[in-house]
C-alpha cells in the first residue's frame, strides 16, 4: 500500500487501517452478543414442537396438560348430546405449575364410546358454544359450525375440531394429550 | 434567566445547533397537512411518558396483571394516566395513517426522500406492534381472546406458522410465559428499535429538509441536460429562496399538539381505560373482537374460507406490507401532484376505501358481545317471539338485517322479499347448500314464529 497523506499531514492508510479494525472488531463483539441473546429470546421459535406445513393449520390450544386426567364414567353422558365439562388438570406454563380447570365438550357417540373435544373453532380459536336449535358447535367470530362429531359443517375453519386422547377404564373414561395428527 | 441560559450556552455551546435547526429555510407551501407528523411524534412522545408512568405499577404476570390495572385505575391520577395511554394509542394508529396517506399523495417520498419513507413504513409496523403487544397486558378477556386470535392469524402462515406462534407465545401455551415476553417486546424491544428508527427518520427529514407541497408547473423551468439530483437541488433551492424560517411553521405544529393532548385528556377523563372481566380461557359465551384498528383484518376473514384460506391471508397481508415498504421504488418518475398521477391517486383511494368500509363493517355490523337485532316498531306478537328465536339462536352472527350482524351468510334485511315463507322454512330446516347447519332442533312453534319474522322483512 502507498503511503497517502491527508492535508494535515497525517497517514491515510494508517487512518483507514484503524477504522476498519474498528468495524471488524464492534461487529464480531456485537455478533458475539448477539449469539445468546437473540438466541435465547427466540428459543420458542427454533425449538417450537408444531410440526411445520405448508398449508399451515396450527391453531394451538392454550391450556395443555400431558397427565391422564379422569372425566367420569361412560354412563355419565347421554348418547350424542354433547356435555360441557371442566376438569381440573396438571398444567406447566413456564415456571408455573398449577392445578387449573380445562374446558372440555364430551360426546358419547355409541354405548361404549366417549369423544372429548378441545372447544374451540379450528379457524382462529375463538370459543365454541353448543346451538341445540343448529345441534351444531358454533363459532361467534367467522361463523364456522361444527357436527357434535366435530365434522365442520360451514364457514372458513380449515378442519375438524381437535381432539383428546381417551382411554376407559372400568367404564371411567379418562384424557390425555390432544390427538397428534390434530396439533 | 438572559444569565443562566448564556451560563448554560458557555457550558454547552448549544445556540448554533439551535439557530440552525429554528432559522433554516423551509418550503413557503407548507401548512396544517405537514402537521401530522410533527402530531405523530408528539403521541409517541405522550406514549412513552404515560407507558413509564405505568409500568412502576404494573406486574407482568397472569396472577397479578388484572389487579395491579384495578389497582392502577384506582390510584390519584391512574386512572388518567392508564386512558390517555389507551385513547392515545387509538389516535397514534389513527394519525401515523393519516400521516403516510399525506406523504404518499403529497409525492414526498421520491427522491431524495426514499429512504425515509422506508424507515416511517417500519415505524408503521412498530407503532403496530407496540398496539398488539400492549393489548394483552391488562389480561382481560378482550386482551386474552385478541392474543388469541393474533397469535393464530401468525400460526397459519404457511411453514413458520408453528415457530412463529410458539415465538410469540414462548411456547404452545398462552399464559404466564406469553404475558411476560409481550411486556418485554412492549417495553424494551419496540421502543429501543423505535427510537434508532424515529432518530433516523427525523435526521433524515432534518438533512433533507421538508418536502415542498407538489406544484403542478414547478418554481423555476426545467433546466435541460440535468441529473436528476442537479435539477432536485436547483429546484429545491428556488423553494427555500421563495420559502420562510423553520420557526414561522412551527405555531401550527404546537396547535394541533395541543388540540390532541385535549381530546386525549377529555376521551381518559370522561371514559377512562377500558376493562373487560379478567381472562377466563374456558369462558364458552365471549365474543372475541379485535380494537377498531386491527377491525378491517378481523373483518376481511369472512371472505375467505377452505383450506387455502391461511395461504391466501398470508400472501394478502405479506405482499400489502412489502408493497407499502417499497413504494418509492415503485411510484417513482419526477411528477408529484396528485393530478398528474392519477394510477397512484386511484388506487390509493381503493385501498382507502377498502380500510375504512372494512372497519365501518366491523364497527356497525359486528358490535362487541353477541349481536341483537332490536325489534321494529308495529311488529305482531309471533314477529317478535320469532325476532327473540333468531337473537337466541344468534343467527346475526352469520346473517346481516338492516347493517347488524356478520356476513357469513346472506342478509336477510330483504328475507320476506326475496324468498316464500315455505323456502325460508325449507332453508333453515335443511339448508340446500352445505354452508349453513340445519336447524332441525327448534320446536314447531319456534319454527313458525321464525319464518313469520323473517318474512315480515321486507
Amino acid at each position: 500500500m502507498t503511503d497517502q497523506q491527508a492535508p494535515d499531514g497525517s497517514d491515510l492508510s494508517r487512518r483507514r487501517f484503524i477504522v476498519r479494525t474498528m468495524v471488524v472488531l464492534g461487529g464480531a463483539i456485537a455478533a458475539l452478543l448477539a449469539i445468546p441473546v437473540v438466541g435465547f429470546a427466540t428459543a420458542p421459535g427454533w425449538q417450537a414442537k408444531t410440526t411445520p406445513k405448508l398449508l399451515s393449520t396450527t391453531v394451538a390450544p392454550t391450556l395443555r396438560s400431558n397427565d391422564w386426567t379422569s372425566i367420569g364414567r361412560v354412563v355419565d353422558f347421554e348418547v350424542g348430546v354433547p356435555k360441557y365439562l371442566e376438569v381440573e388438570r396438571n398444567i406447566v406454563d413456564g415456571w408455573v405449575t398449577e392445578i387449573a380447570p380445562i374446558g372440555i365438550q364430551v360426546v358419547r357417540s355409541t354405548d361404549t364410546d366417549v369423544v372429548v373435544f378441545d372447544p374451540h373453532c379450528t379457524h382462529l380459536g375463538c370459543p365454541l358454544a353448543w346451538s341445540t336449535g343448529a345441534e351444531a358447535f358454533v363459532c361467534p367470530c367467522h361463523g364456522g359450525s361444527f357436527k357434535s362429531t366435530g365434522e365442520v359443517v360451514s364457514g372458513p375453519p380449515p378442519r375438524p375440531m381437535l381432539r383428546y386422547e381417551t382411554r376407559t377404564e372400568g367404564g371411567e373414561v379418562l384424557i390425555g394429550t390432544f390427538i397428534a395428527d390434530a396439533v | 434567566m438572559g444569565r443562566i441560559r448564556s451560563w448554560l450556552d458557555e457550558r454547552l455551546d448549544v445556540s448554533p445547533l439551535v439557530s440552525g435547526f429554528l432559522d433554516r429555510k423551509v418550503p413557503g407551501n407548507i401548512g396544517w397537512f405537514q402537521t401530522l407528523g410533527s402530531a405523530t411524534l408528539f403521541l409517541l412522545i405522550v406514549q412513552i411518558v404515560t407507558g413509564i408512568a405505568l409500568s412502576m405499577s404494573y406486574v407482568p404476570s397472569p396472577d397479578h396483571a388484572y389487579d395491579s390495572i384495578l389497582y392502577i385505575d384506582q390510584t390519584p391520577f391512574g386512572g388518567a394516566v392508564r386512558g390517555i395511554h389507551h385513547w392515545s394509542a387509538g389516535l397514534l394508529v389513527l394519525l401515523i395513517g393519516l400521516h403516510t396517506l399525506r406523504v404518499f399523495v403529497w409525492g414526498a417520498h421520491r427522491y431524495p426522500r426514499e429512504l425515509t419513507w422506508v424507515v416511517g413504513a417500519g415505524l408503521f409496523f412498530v407503532v403496530l406492534g407496540f398496539a398488539f403487544t400492549g393489548y394483552l397486558l391488562p389480561w382481560d378477556q378482550k386482551a386474552y381472546w385478541a392474543t388469541v386470535v393474533g397469535t393464530n392469524i401468525a400460526g397459519s402462515a404457511p411453514i413458520v406458522g408453528g415457530a412463529m406462534l410458539e415465538l410469540l407465545r414462548g411456547g404452545q401455551q398462552l399464559g404466564a410465559v406469553t404475558l411476560a415476553r409481550f411486556y418485554g417486546i412492549h417495553v424494551w424491544v419496540l421502543p429501543a428499535i423505535l427510537f434508532l428508527l424515529v432518530g433516523i427518520h427525523m435526521f433524515a427529514v432534518i438533512r433533507q429538509g421538508i418536502a415542498a407541497s407538489p406544484r403542478r408547473k414547478p418554481l423555476v423551468d426545467p433546466e435541460p441536460g440535468l441529473s436528476r439530483r442537479e435539477a432536485y437541488e436547483r429546484e429545491y433551492a428556488a423553494e427555500k429562496q421563495a420559502g420562510k424560517p423553520f420557526w414561522a411553521a412551527l405555531m401550527k405544529d404546537a396547535i394541533v399538539a395541543a388540540v390532541l393532548l385535549a381530546v386525549v385528556g377529555v376521551l381518559a377523563v370522561s371514559q377512562g381505560a377500558p376493562l373487560d372481566p379478567p381472562a377466563n380461557p374456558n369462558s364458552t359465551d365471549y365474543v372475541p373482537r379485535p380494537e377498531w384498528y386491527f377491525l378491517d383484518m378481523f373483518q376481511l376473514l369472512w371472505y375467505f374460507t377452505g383450506s387455502l384460506e391461511p395461504l391466501l391471508i398470508f400472501l394478502i397481508f405479506t405482499f400489502g406490507a412489502t408493497v407499502f415498504i417499497l413504494v418509492p421504488f415503485i411510484d417513482r418518475g419526477r411528477a408529484r401532484h396528485p393530478r398528474q398521477r392519477p394510477v397512484a391517486m386511484g388506487l390509493t383511494a381503493v385501498v382507502v376505501a377498502g380500510i375504512v368500509g372494512l372497519t365501518w363493517l366491523g364497527v356497525a355490523g359486528t358490535p362487541a358481545g353477541v349481536v341483537v337485532i332490536p325489534p321494529t316498531e308495529g311488529m305482531t306478537q309471533p314477529q317478535l317471539d320469532g325476532l327473540s328465536v333468531f337473537n337466541d339462536q344468534k343467527c346475526a352472527t352469520c346473517h346481516e338485517i338492516h347493517g347488524l350482524g356478520g356476513h357469513a351468510g346472506p342478509g336477510l334485511s330483504r328475507a320476506g322479499f326475496r324468498w316464500s315463507p315455505e323456502d325460508i322454512r325449507t332453508q333453515i330446516v335443511t339448508p340446500k347448500n352445505d354452508e349453513m347447519p340445519a336447524y332441525d332442533g327448534l320446536t314447531s312453534k319456534q319454527l313458525d314464529d321464525l319464518v313469520a319474522f323473517l318474512s315480515s322483512l321486507k
